[in-house]
């Protein structure tokens, strides 16, 4: 039943939809575009965060490219991206384990997201002490035969990265695993149930089965947890590494938030650094989405 | 058609709901007697005891109170700031929105420089009394630049920066620190080998954990007593090299050495714990603000925690005996405030004498007024607050409130990398020059 | 027998994995109570030893008859309540529109709108200040709403968009024909079948309204209206200030989100669609 596009009943259809998002895009409106549309154009010039505002082009984006550490900070934000993968798969297993209700499952279903309700902070502090030269990681490895692989996991670029990692995917696991579970309440019941029962192992009951149905949840896990690597963990890098040694595991949005807080800060540096990330973070978004439709295409 | 009306109504509910909920939000009344002053909530006026108590039971509560008592009409509100870096950014913010707090706790030197334009000249208001017994007025007066347009007070407090010591590991150790501290390098050395001989650790500090204490605390003095601060300022504003700074470099050099010699917690870039571990009586030295003795005092015992100024670099050094140090804190009034003539008689209230004494009772720090004497502030003789009292006249202003935003960033990005000896101090110096001018 | 033997060791090595998870999960919070039962000076020189561990409460009962912790939880929950519920009617809505009343263009708004998300927070902070202080918004609990509808709408769009992506055609098209209007499909199948997604928005958006101290710091300067994080945070700097003291009231604050959760997580229940898709 085809319907022509000028149909009213499609009409009707379409004016509700328009109606439906008018109250968000007036938030949006003021809430976000106006401030973003200022920075935008903050970021061509050398805006001191008062009164200093003059139009100098591209100097900050040349200044960014020539004469900061951007591509250390950008190789830091995409290593850190690991913890993506990591995390969805890691919380993918569980969620399904609480879903087929292995023993004590209601008692680990209410601890998994704890990790999100301290602060990070808290959290931040406890890694740093835990990686430390004479901390329980350590402590642990010698007490186990490998005392040679004691180090100093927060004084090196690759090990203290993977200290980042592992923190943003253990903080993670818990929300990625609600998430899925989520998404996982509208598989009927009558289908994983006579997957089992056609003797499916619990690796293909996951990926045959779950991951197919969930193709839109992952999506979304994907992009929240990308756009928040991206955005939102220098809370943790500032209280785990403090971004060093050197700028070996600062990263870009670490790197906006400190331009922004010294003393006769460049602004316009900041913003034009913050642009660069938008539009990163955009190219991932639109390669993300262009591959979870052509996944679900046959939804 | 019905559906498409009910649905216009139901989105324009939502929408005056919205705007009638902010409308009817209050509106400051602007009342020409009230002054409005942000606090930071930590490390000023807010003694650590005093948190637990109620609002109105703090010292500067109380003194408001006797403020407004004073100057019948007046109200004073009092908000403390929740972080002092964000305090920075947001008074920057209201200021620009002409909203800002009448006064404000804001970090001295380069950081009020910095927010000059919000800020009010007060030179013409403060009393000749303030000027002759405070000291710290540089660090208020724009670009330290004396007939500048001073922006606001330094807070009551002095910090200065200096060794806490263990004294039993130093008498364990065969060291008369309360007789004979040692004033140059060469017998520093030899004592903190001396400490590491006899099994403890001489240093600790986690240089890397967000603001590299052991340089601007210890290693700052070293490299600024050689010439003076005037030579680095102009490095800071590009009119020289700190490439070319000797002083720089040779202060670097020995900043490495203390750690290569293995006179440091070896893990000081990463560590978060070297207080902890001197509070364990396991360390013999630890840079310190006066903030630290009383906790030194409360876990060691008071007997056990004594006070030592830094050695000096050498014997050719323009300054010596000395420490950095000044009030780092100010309390600037902002152009929005309509009434800065009232803010400047509530800053010079806050510092006068008779307050000043009173707020001694809550705090271990050292104050900034001239005219006080151990015997005012009750300081027994020889002791870590009689000492910190006597080398509070004699300061060098902080290095890293001198410097230019970009150029303390790298520093304090880059130390951890010198002091470990993965950068060598020439490198850093061209690093620095990078940024410098800005 | 071998493979009843497989099983159970299988069984037991994902028990004994989840335990581990569990406790990790478990430990800040542990630390945070157990360093709140002791004195400063005790927690300075070891946090991570029981020295000083004394079974008082005085922490506890300082947070809330002198810091008035329960009149902070107000402030806050004044807050996360009210964006929650813009949240929810606005996003369920928009929502809608996004996954089922298609029209032309809609996608590139879908992703304009997500991509507000992509820049972080402080960048747009001193422009929304300012827009505020124009509308004597500053100092007002609405300023920190709107901001947190500005922040979390989209993200919120974007969750409840791909759960409604996956409700049936036919069943609202059935309903269509029946009669059903905007609002009757909204409220008989948009909703019931959403209700994962928007469990998931209220726990999500209640537990970061709640731990959030940026927005309410920079746009409250007022101490009655303080929230609960602002104001925790405002006991403790590196050295100085008291982290026990602070420990427990943060150990109170984490008390709300974890009954929130707890709530609400029920409602994360299989097979949701199983009654009304066949």
């Amino acid at each position: 039943m085809k319907i022509s596009a000028f149909s009213p009943f499609h009409k009707t259809k379409a004016i509700h939809g328009i109606l439906s998002i008018v109250p968000v895009m007036v938030v949006l409106l003021f809430i976000r575009l106006y401030p973003l549309a200022s920075s935008i154009y903050r970021s061509f010039t050398n805006w001191d965060g008062l009164y200093r505002n003059d139009w100098v082009g591209l100097k900050n984006y040349i200044n960014i490219f020539t004469d900061s550490p951007f591509w250390t900070l950008l190789r830091n934000s995409l290593v850190l991206l690991l913890s993506v993968p990591l995390q969805i798969i890691i919380g993918l297993f569980i969620a399904v384990l609480l879903y087929e209700e292995v023993k004590g499952w209601r008692f680990f279903r209410t601890l998994i997201y704890l990790p999100q309700i301290v602060s990070a902070v808290t959290i931040g502090y406890l890694f740093r002490i835990a990686f430390g030269l004479e901390g329980p990681f350590n402590i642990i490895l010698q007490a186990i035969n490998l005392g040679k692989y004691t180090m100093e996991w927060l004084g090196n670029t690759w090990t203290a990265l993977a200290v980042l990692v592992f923190c943003l995917t253990w903080f993670s696991i818990g929300w990625q695993a609600i998430v899925i579970l989520g998404g996982m309440t509208r598989i009927p019941l009558d289908v994983f149930e006579a997957a089992k029962l056609d003797g499916a192992t619990f690796f293909q009951r996951t990926f045959l089965i779950i991951v197919p149905m969930i193709v839109r949840t992952l999506e979304y896990a994907v992009i929240m947890s990308m756009v928040w690597t991206f955005t939102s963990v220098f809370a943790f890098i500032f209280a785990i590494t403090n971004g060093g040694p050197g700028y070996e595991t600062t990263t870009i949005d670490y790197m906006i938030y400190t331009k922004f807080y010294q003393a006769g800060s460049n602004f316009g540096f900041a913003t034009a650094l913050a642009v660069i990330l938008l539009l990163i973070i955009m190219v991932f978004t639109v390669i993300e989405m262009r591959f979870t439709s052509a996944a679900s295409d046959w939804e | 058609m019905k559906k498409t009306m009910r649905l216009i109504i139901f989105g324009l509910v939502i929408i005056s709901t919205l705007l009638a909920a902010t409308g009817c939000a209050p509106a400051a009344p602007a009342a020409p007697q009230k002054l409005t002053i942000w606090i930071n909530a930590r490390d000023s006026f807010i003694s650590p005891s005093e948190q637990k108590l109620s609002q109105d039971q703090w010292y500067i509560s109380q003194a408001i109170k006797r403020f407004e008592a004073a100057n019948p009409g007046v109200t004073v509100e009092l908000v403390p700031q929740a972080d002092a870096l964000q305090a920075h950014q947001t008074f920057r913010t209201a200021g620009l929105a002409n909203n800002a707090p009448d006064i404000a706790n804001l970090w001295g030197g380069t950081f009020i420089y910095a927010l000059r334009d919000v800020e009010a000249d007060i030179s013409q208001y403060i009393p000749a009394e303030d000027k002759a017994n405070l000291i710290g007025w540089d660090t208020v007066t724009l670009d330290f630049k004396e007939g500048n347009p001073i922006i606001g007070y330094p807070t009551p407090d002095n910090q200065m920066c200096f060794f806490l010591y263990n004294k039993k590991i130093m008498t364990e150790v065969g060291l008369d620190y309360e007789n004979n501290p040692p004033r140059d390098v060469e017998t520093f050395m030899a004592d903190m080998q001396k400490i590491k001989d006899a099994g403890y650790l001489p240093m600790a500090a986690d240089e890397g954990a967000g603001y590299p204490y052991y340089f601007f605390y210890i290693a700052g003095y070293w490299w600024v007593q050689q010439n003076g601060l005037e030579p680095i300022l102009a490095a800071d504003r590009g009119d020289a090299k700190f490439a070319d700074d000797q002083a720089l470099i040779d202060t670097l050099k020995l900043y490495n050495e203390i750690w290569a010699k293995g006179y440091m917690n070896e893990d000081a870039a990463t560590s978060g714990d070297s207080w902890n571990k001197f509070l364990q009586g396991e360390v013999a030295l630890f840079p310190s603000v006066p903030t630290f003795v009383k906790d030194a005092q409360d876990a060691l015992g008071e007997e056990n925690v004594g006070a030592i100024l830094p050695p000096n670099f050498s014997a050719n050094s323009k300054i010596k005996d000395s420490l950095i140090g000044g009030p780092g804190q100010s309390l600037v009034v902002s152009k929005s405030s309509k009434n800065p003539e009232l803010a400047t008689k509530f800053l010079s209230f806050i510092n006068s004498k008779e307050e000043v004494l009173k707020f001694y009772e809550t705090q271990t720090k050292v104050p900034v007024r001239k005219d006080l004497t151990p015997a005012d502030l009750k300081l027994q003789p020889g002791s870590v607050g009689d000492k910190l009292f006597s080398w509070s006249k004699n300061y060098i202003f902080w290095v890293d409130n001198s410097l230019s935003g970009p150029v303390v960033d790298n520093f304090t990005k880059l130390l951890p990398l010198v002091l470990t000896g993965k950068m060598t101090p020439e490198d850093f110096a061209a690093e620095l020059d990078k940024v410098k001018g800005q | 027998m071998v493979k009843n033997l497989t099983n159970r060791l299988t069984n037991a090595f994902i028990f004994l994995t989840l335990l581990a998870i569990s406790i990790s999960n478990l430990y800040p919070l542990f630390f945070m109570f157990f360093n709140s039962l002791k004195h400063r000076t005790d927690y300075l020189i070891d946090p991570f030893s029981i020295r000083g561990l004394s079974l008082t409460w005085e922490n506890y009962v300082t947070m809330i008859s002198q810091f008035k912790i329960l009149s902070l939880f107000g402030n806050t929950l004044f807050i996360s309540f009210f964006t929650i519920l813009f949240i929810l009617i606005f996003g369920i809505i928009a929502s809608f529109a996004f996954a089922k009343l298609k029209f032309p263009g809609i996608d590139l708004i879908y992703l304009l709108i997500i991509s507000t998300m992509f820049i972080p927070v402080q960048v747009t902070i001193i422009p929304l200040y300012i827009f505020y202080s124009k509308l004597q918004l500053v100092n007002s609990y609405w300023s920190v709403i709107l901001t947190y509808l500005g922040m979390f709408l989209p993200e919120a769009i974007l969750l409840m968009t791909a759960s409604f992506r996956g409700i049936p055609d036919e069943l609202l098209e059935a309903a269509e024909l029946d009669g059903a209007g905007y609002f009757d499909k909204l409220r008989y199948i948009i909703v019931p079948m959403g209700v994962p997604a928007i469990v998931l928005t209220i726990i999500f958006y209640f537990i970061v309204t709640w731990n959030d101290l940026f927005t309410p710091m920079v746009l409250l300067q007022d101490m009655s209206k303080r929230t609960v994080m602002v104001a925790l945070a405002s006991l403790l700097s590196r050295y100085s200030g008291d982290p026990t003291f602070q420990f427990a009231g943060l150990v109170l604050a984490t008390i709300p989100a974890i009954i929130i959760y707890a709530i609400f997580q029920q409602y994360i229940i299989k097979g949701i669609s199983a009654g009304s898709t066949k």
